[in-house]
């Protein structure tokens, strides 16, 4: 364990020192705020389901960018050879980048809070479907962060790190289309392998264990894959 | 020197990539305190080896032990007992000398309160001192060098591996590190690859040559005179 705090300290001054970071940061904040103004300003109604489902596709687009270099870049830098040649489980190696990444976009998600106390502030919300909505965003940033890191683990190169990522993300986004195609009972398994369909049941309130179980399975399996790549030498 | 037991063993190492064997039926066994170089042209096997016995990659057959310890089924046993330098220099540039060499410790498990003495003698012996609070990426080729040096020594390891340590370097930075290596010679076993046979003469007690994956000839370097004919008969 002493070695994951090592690591995990390690990669959080390389994630919160790079002008990624900030980048990402900027502009997730900077469109958000956007919108919620914008939505306010028009519907006059003190919700946040339209900015959840905004912050839904900028996580899809961003995470892919956030979570490219975490290991292209040590692969690209030989860096990796000294980090799996030391007395280190690699499951430690995957958890602490996962986690570093996982921690700025938590970090982004906090700020995105101040949306919510505005609307505390000045009207009356209705508090269940932002603490859903909020809770959905964390498990989505959990899965999509677990299958940026495996992406990053399988190639040096970057740009392909993160276009596989984004590839990965569509095609879980729009899973469920596959189900008109699919003969039952596979059409199920599309439908449920969908990524939309497990957030929007949060954000409308409802907190059914089965969705939090897709986002805790599918990160699960994704960082089980990434262990299983480095370790596959 | 034959009296001291082996600290590393390869025994009837292979590794594939695909059909083509990289190390092919490799045997030998390096005692404590001594310094084995590892001679062949580029391709000859040395890197894949050396990235065995670190537990880098695994054998498609054979075992390899470093101080006892399996470098497959007691891999992060084996890996704290070796200090590692690989032909590439890998270093975090972002970081500052002491803070990297902090980082490497700790990675390899050094109690907290025993870190910094440790910092500062490798530091001593590797005369870092005055870069200690400098970014890596502002050092020069030797510095570098010297700072991977210091990372694979930091935790005082049994073993110390080092890939092709003087590639790049400019005469008195090969001198330095020729120097270093010498004097590790007796108090940790050090294995040493190189593709000039000069280096390794003038450092190792042994020297073995590798060509196309296969372990060629073990000769002790003060038994064999002309190390340069030996090497052009078997290569």
């Amino acid at each position: 364990m002493r070695a994951l705090g090592v690591l995990f300290r390690k990669e959080l001054h390389a994630t919160f020192t790079s002008p990624i970071a900030y980048a990402i940061g900027g502009v997730f904040l900077l469109v958000l705020g956007y919108t919620f103004s914008l939505t306010l300003f028009f519907t006059k109604v003190a919700n946040l389901t339209y900015i959840f489902h905004q912050t839904y596709v900028l996580l899809v687009l961003l995470v892919p960018v956030l979570t490219m270099r975490v290991f292209a870049e040590e692969r690209r830098s030989d860096t990796l050879e000294l980090l799996l040649t030391a007395p280190v489980a690699e499951v430690w190696v995957v958890l602490s980048k996962f986690l570093a990444s996982l921690a700025l976009v938590t970090a982004m998600l906090v700020a995105s809070g101040a949306y919510a106390v505005v609307l505390g502030l000045y009207g009356q919300p209705d508090w269940a479907p932002i603490y859903g909505g909020y809770l959905a965003l964390l498990l989505l940033a959990c899965l999509l962060v677990a299958v940026g890191t495996l992406t990053s683990a399988l190639t040096e190169n970057q740009v392909v790190a993160a276009a596989a990522s984004l590839g990965t993300f569509l095609m879980l986004w729009f899973a469920d289309s596959v189900a008109y195609l699919a003969p039952a009972p596979l059409d199920l398994f599309f439908i449920n392998l969908s990524l939309i369909g497990h957030f929007t049941t949060f954000v409308r309130g409802s907190l059914f264990l089965s969705d939090a179980g897709y986002y805790v399975t599918l990160s699960l399996l994704a960082l089980f894959l990434t262990t299983r790549a480095l370790a596959d030498r | 020197m034959s009296a001291s037991p082996p600290v590393i063993v390869v025994d009837n190492v292979t590794k594939l990539y695909g059909r083509v064997a990289a190390v092919r039926g490799v045997s030998l066994e390096v005692r404590s305190g001594e310094v084995l170089g590892l001679l062949g042209p580029n391709g000859s096997g040395k890197t894949t080896l050396l990235r065995m016995l670190t537990g880098y990659l695994s054998p498609s057959a054979g075992r390899l032990t470093v101080a006892g310890h399996d470098t497959v089924r007691d891999a992060l046993a084996a890996r704290r007992r070796i200090g590692y330098v690989p032909e590439s220099v890998p270093l975090y540039s972002h970081m500052r000398v002491g803070e990297f060499l902090a980082f490497m410790a700790r990675l390899r498990g050094m109690p907290r309160g025993a870190e910094p003495g440790a910092i500062a003698r490798v530091a001593e012996r590797l005369s870092l001192a005055e870069v200690m609070a400098a970014p890596i990426r502002t050092l020069s080729r030797g510095y570098r060098q010297r700072v991977a040096l210091a990372q694979a020594l930091v935790h005082e390891p049994d073993v110390v591996i080092l890939d092709e340590p003087t590639n790049g370097l400019d005469p008195r930075q090969i001198i330095e590190t020729r120097k270093l290596i010498q004097a590790l010679a007796g108090e940790r076993t050090v294995l040493i690859s190189s593709h000039i046979l000069g280096e390794i003469e003038k450092v190792a007690h042994r020297v073995a040559i590798l060509l196309r994956g296969e372990l060629l000839a073990v000769r002790a370097v003060a038994e064999t005179p002309d190390l340069e004919a030996l090497f052009l008969s078997l290569t």
